[in-house]
């Protein structure tokens, strides 16, 4: 020990436990060295991970959604600036939640809103910004804007939204897209999608979400404690890597709808309540128009449904959200009977020269009841019979070839099966067969009588029924509907072709299609025919048949809003046909749901279609009409990539002038 | 004579100058350790608030490093013999200073620790520590002839623990328990027998379960957040796990002066004052921050060597005191940073920003200065 200059430690206590001092220092220091060596030397690499990311956040660049445009190029869905509200979790005190609700006025399902996503948002980065409220007005977001230096934490972006420029036009084709639901958001989150996005939910921005989407970009940015932003210089330093990975745009539908067409229809179809009308081409099985009545604004669905709104839209007995064209199977009435005629004629059970007397209703051999034809139609061929709709002489045939062979034929011509289009819920309908009739208990002829006509228990779809309409005129193809034209990058070049597709070949003899061909050419050109004066047309020649299918007495129930018009227990309207008579093009099928009468009801609906058809789309050569694109958008970027895709439309307009082309 | 320890002459060499005498009686290695260390803490500091608003603590922490080196020549000068005699009324003042605090006294952050004297504000609760070790080396010199008798000493012991009870009930926790703590360091090296500070520090330990219950809510909330600090990391959690995420991440070598993202980027609030250390440690990485360990270990021995080597028992007391306050201020504040103590206000010397802090050790390293310089008892 050191002895001190005036001899001997001065406290002697002190030299004796200095050792345990020492040794209590050296545990002390000692304990702290090693903790620093763990947390710095052996979980250096973790924590220095963790303080990058304290500080390096990163945020999804929007990536611009492919557009929805009809055959020539008009958009359909579309994408136009929006102020969107963005806030951090740390940020939103209740002070500030009121000052944001008294500064904009922000209703009470709008903070609900808020309050539900700052909940889920809370739960993960409170130092992201998260989506408060989407497609603001411009009011409110200047108001915001000037209170920024107040609150850096709460912004408005302009980011790209969905828009439908043409409204409710062709909604249940286009669909709409809403906000995901938490299930969603977790599965969809390792797919780059973020929280608080809008995601397909119907119709085609449903069915082609993977390509309308594209792949968001993202950025890297760097942020004090505050999640402030920090300056260009310390980001740098402190970001490896790429700052910014580009988005890159979704891909564009270009449909085979012709939006002029499709306007056309949905005017035809505006005095009626509910109805559905599918027109396609007959060559190709090309859908150009695809009706479903009542629809929706998808604008309104995207994002600023209320809940009023919505319950009202839940509560309309004609099911609004329910494709009435491609989901719902009806039965079809007379327009079913080419199945029956198809059936007696290949059978040799029928010819077209036999006479059958009508005297309005018919007699089954073994069945008591007596059914009624529509009137007392006296002796008819066959191509009378089709003609005036005569339900005596079908049920005559219908009872030598028995209902299997009904329902054989029936399934060649895509009854009972989807039409292959996967879109909106498409239905198979339902072709029953004896077998089917006696698992449910037991076989009667009247239901063969029943199916003979397209009553009881067959139903299927108004997209169905086109299909087989447009295989009657085209010589026995049925097509797949083909909806989607081709997919589109954003310059316009052009990622996926669609040839139509085919889903059966019908080897019905051509004179069995013919004589169907004549006879349904009077139903509508000559007198006696129970289309004619509705739909007879001096614009177009029409060939069609109509349908009256009766429903299961039906009452509405008590409860259920009132619609003008529209009762549960009345008649479906149904019109089916084609167009020109001689050489048809298109072939279209018309149903007003419980609409009274097909000829008087949906023929003239079916006419105003096809007369519009004839006058104002079928010689106009698609490319050159469209105009101008309505770009709708304002960000540059935007701007550029609608700019590049009118340059690449009208390059490939322009070179090839049709052969209809006048000069 | 061992060792190269101090300079071994003044009175034997007549003929010299009284100053060279005094340069070559003042403690150099203590003077220069705490330079040394003093110099990194502003350099942290410069490093903690350049840039920010808070950037003027820089300038006025280097005021308050130029009073305190005034104290420390001061406290060195003066004799510490004179300042033990008037110790009483030193300790006399420090109770009145915290009682004024603990009545009225300014609220910071929850807690009355401030006295607000003009514009200045002052802890008096790290003044009083001074004022506890003077007393306590005072004590020693009383009992040094005579057998303490116990009847004596037992009201002086008392009137120790008022201090102590003042500082706890503003609440400064931390203050309170450094206190303790060094008290029961000075007496584990000065007491004969130790067995009476035993059966303290039995009560004492009865005494917890008590003490809990009077604590604050936020104090609680501390402690609770210290034993899991990542069950409530924006809360009271927040500060240490920041303040583990900064050290952790400076590794071996750090990340360079002036370029903590923890530190620049505000992740830990108010690092100036209670996480300067954390501030060090992400910058300088493992190896500066053990040199920093080592500068205060060094210190710390140095003071210990002063006490061995002092002229009479309460000169030793007062090394002694002043070396057990700066490693408990060491451990505690380095410690809490770690993420292995509880975040109690619990300055590092000389690095924490803070004027009461570093005057504090300015004028207790001037006592060690004193004991040092007249060690050879002239």
């Amino acid at each position: 020990m050191h002895e001190g200059g005036s001899g001997g430690v001065a406290l002697p206590t002190l030299g004796r436990r200095l050792r345990w001092v020492l040794l209590a220092m050296l545990i002390c220091f000692g304990g702290l060295v090693v903790r620093l060596w763990q947390l710095q030397v052996m979980r250096g690499d973790r924590y220095r991970e963790r303080t990058v990311s304290n500080v390096v956040h990163e945020r999804f660049l929007p990536s611009i959604r492919g557009r929805i445009l009809d055959r020539d190029g008009v958009p359909l869905a579309d994408n136009r600036p929006a102020f969107n509200l963005y806030a951090t979790p740390k940020a939103m005190t209740p002070a500030l939640r009121g000052t944001l609700k008294r500064l904009i006025g922000l209703s009470d399902e709008e903070l609900e809103k808020i309050d539900g996503r700052l909940a889920v948002a809370k739960k993960r980065k409170v130092r992201d910004p998260v989506l408060l409220l989407e497609d603001i007005s411009r009011e409110r977001a200047a108001l915001v804007d000037q209170e920024r230096y107040r609150w850096p934490d709460v912004e408005v972006r302009s980011e790209p939204y969905r828009h439908y420029p043409q409204g409710d036009l062709a909604a249940h084709l286009v669909g709409y897209m809403t906000q995901m639901t938490a299930e969603e958001a977790s599965q969809l989150g390792t797919q780059g999608y973020s929280s608080d996005e809008l995601i397909g939910r119907y119709g085609l921005e449903s069915m082609w979400e993977n390509y309308l989407r594209g792949k968001k970009g993202k950025e890297r940015y760097a942020v004090d404690a505050r999640g402030r932003r920090l300056d260009e210089a310390t980001a740098a330093g402190l970001i490896q890597g790429d700052r910014v990975t580009e988005p890159v745009a979704g891909y564009s539908l270009v449909l085979t709808l012709d939006a002029d067409l499709q306007r056309i229809a949905e005017r035809a179809v505006a005095p009626h309540p509910a109805a559905a009308v599918a027109v396609v081409e007959v060559a190709t099985g090309k859908v150009l128009a695809l009706v479903s009545k009542p629809s929706f604004d998808p604008n309104v669905m995207t994002g600023h449904l209320t809940k009023a709104e919505a319950k009202f839209l839940d509560d309309d007995p004609r099911k609004p959200f329910i494709d009435k064209a491609l989901r719902v199977p009806y039965p079809p009435g007379s327009t079913f009977k080419f199945i029956t005629t198809i059936a007696a004629l290949e059978d040799g059970q029928g010819r077209e020269d036999e006479p059958i007397v009508c005297k309005g209703s018919y007699q089954v051999a073994g069945d008591r009841n007596l059914f009624d034809c529509t009137s007392s139609h006296g002796r008819l061929d066959l191509v009378g019979a089709i003609q005036h709709s005569c339900n005596v002489y079908f049920w005559s045939l219908a009872e030598r070839v028995g209902l299997d062979r009904l329902a054989q034929v029936a399934n060649e011509y895509g009854f009972g099966s989807r039409t292959g289009l996967g879109l909106n819920g498409d239905a198979p309908g339902r072709i029953p067969t004896v077998a089917w009739y006696e698992k449910r208990g037991r076989f009667v002829v009247g239901y063969t009588i029943n199916g003979a006509t397209g009553q009881g228990d067959v139903e299927l779809t108004v997209m169905q029924l086109a299909m087989a309409y447009a295989a009657l005129a085209n010589g026995g193809t049925l097509f797949v509907p083909q909806v989607v034209d081709r997919v589109a990058r954003a310059d316009g070049a052009t990622v996926i072709q669609y040839q139509p597709q085919v889903k059966n070949r019908i080897d019905t003899p051509p004179e069995i299609l013919d004589l169907w061909k004549r006879g349904t050419y009077k139903v509508v050109n000559e007198p006696g025919g129970t289309a004619y004066g509705y739909v007879t047309s001096d614009v177009i020649t029409i060939a069609g048949k109509t349908g009256t299918a009766q429903v299961a007495a039906k009452k509405a129930k008590k409860d259920q809003r009132q619609i003008r018009g529209w009762s549960p227990s009345a008649d479906h309207a149904w019109f089916a046909g084609v167009a020109p008579a001689d050489t048809p093009e298109v072939a279209i099928v018309v149903l007003i749901e419980h609409g009274g009468p097909g000829g008087k009801v949906a023929g003239p609906v079916a006419k105003a279609i096809l007369e519009g058809w004839a006058t104002r789309v079928r010689n106009r050569q698609h490319g050159t009409a469209s105009g101008p694109l309505v770009g709708g958008a304002i960000l540059g970027r935007l701007r550029q990539i609608v700019a590049t895709w009118q340059l690449s439309q009208r390059a490939a307009a322009t070179p090839a002038p049709g052969p209809e082309d006048e000069p | 004579m061992r060792g190269g320890v101090g300079i071994s002459l003044p009175r034997a060499q007549i003929g010299m100058t009284r100053w060279r005498r005094f340069r070559a009686a003042v403690d150099w290695p203590l003077v220069a350790t705490i330079v040394v260390i003093a110099a990194l803490g502003l350099l942290n500091l410069y490093s903690a608030v350049n840039g920010t608003r808070h950037a003027g603590k820089f300038d006025q922490q280097l005021r308050w490093m130029f009073v305190g080196a005034i104290a420390f020549a001061a406290f060195t000068a003066i004799d510490y013999r004179s300042l033990l005699r008037v110790a009483w009324i030193g300790f006399g003042l420090a109770l009145v200073a915290l009682i004024i605090v603990d009545v009225a006294g300014s609220n910071a952050k929850g807690s009355e620790r401030w006295i607000s004297i003009g514009t200045l504000g002052g802890q008096p609760s790290e003044l009083a520590k001074l004022a506890v070790i003077l007393v306590l080396a005072r004590l020693v010199s009383d009992g040094a002839g005579a057998k303490p008798s116990w009847a004596t000493l037992a009201p002086k012991l008392l009137l120790l623990c008022v201090p102590v009870v003042l500082i706890a009930v503003q609440p400064d926790l931390g203050t309170a328990t450094l206190l303790t703590l060094i008290m029961l360091s000075v007496g584990f090296l000065a007491l004969r027998d130790l067995w009476p500070m035993v059966y303290t520090l039995f009560g004492m330990f009865l005494a917890v379960p008590i003490l809990w219950e009077s604590m604050h809510r936020y104090q609680k909330d501390r402690v609770l957040a210290f034993l899991d600090p990542s069950a409530d990391s924006t809360g009271s959690g927040w500060h240490t796990l920041q303040s583990i995420f900064a050290v952790g991440s400076g590794k071996l070598l750090g990340k360079g002066f002036m370029s903590g993202t923890q530190n620049q980027f505000d992740f830990l609030p108010e690092h100036w004052t209670d996480f300067p250390f954390s501030v060090w440690a992400e910058e300088w990485g493992f190896v500066g921050a053990v040199v920093m360990l080592a500068l205060f270990a060094f210190l710390i021995v140095w003071l210990l060597n002063i006490a061995l080597r002092a002229r009479d028992a309460a000169g030793a007391v007062l090394c002694v005191g002043v070396a057990a306050m700066t490693f408990w201020h060491v451990i505690v504040n380095v410690a809490m940073v770690l993420g292995m103590a509880p975040v109690v206000g619990v300055t590092l010397p000389f690095i924490s920003y803070g004027g009461s802090s570093l005057l504090t050790f300015f004028i207790g390293m001037g006592l060690c200065g004193s004991v040092s310089l007249r060690r050879h008892g002239y």
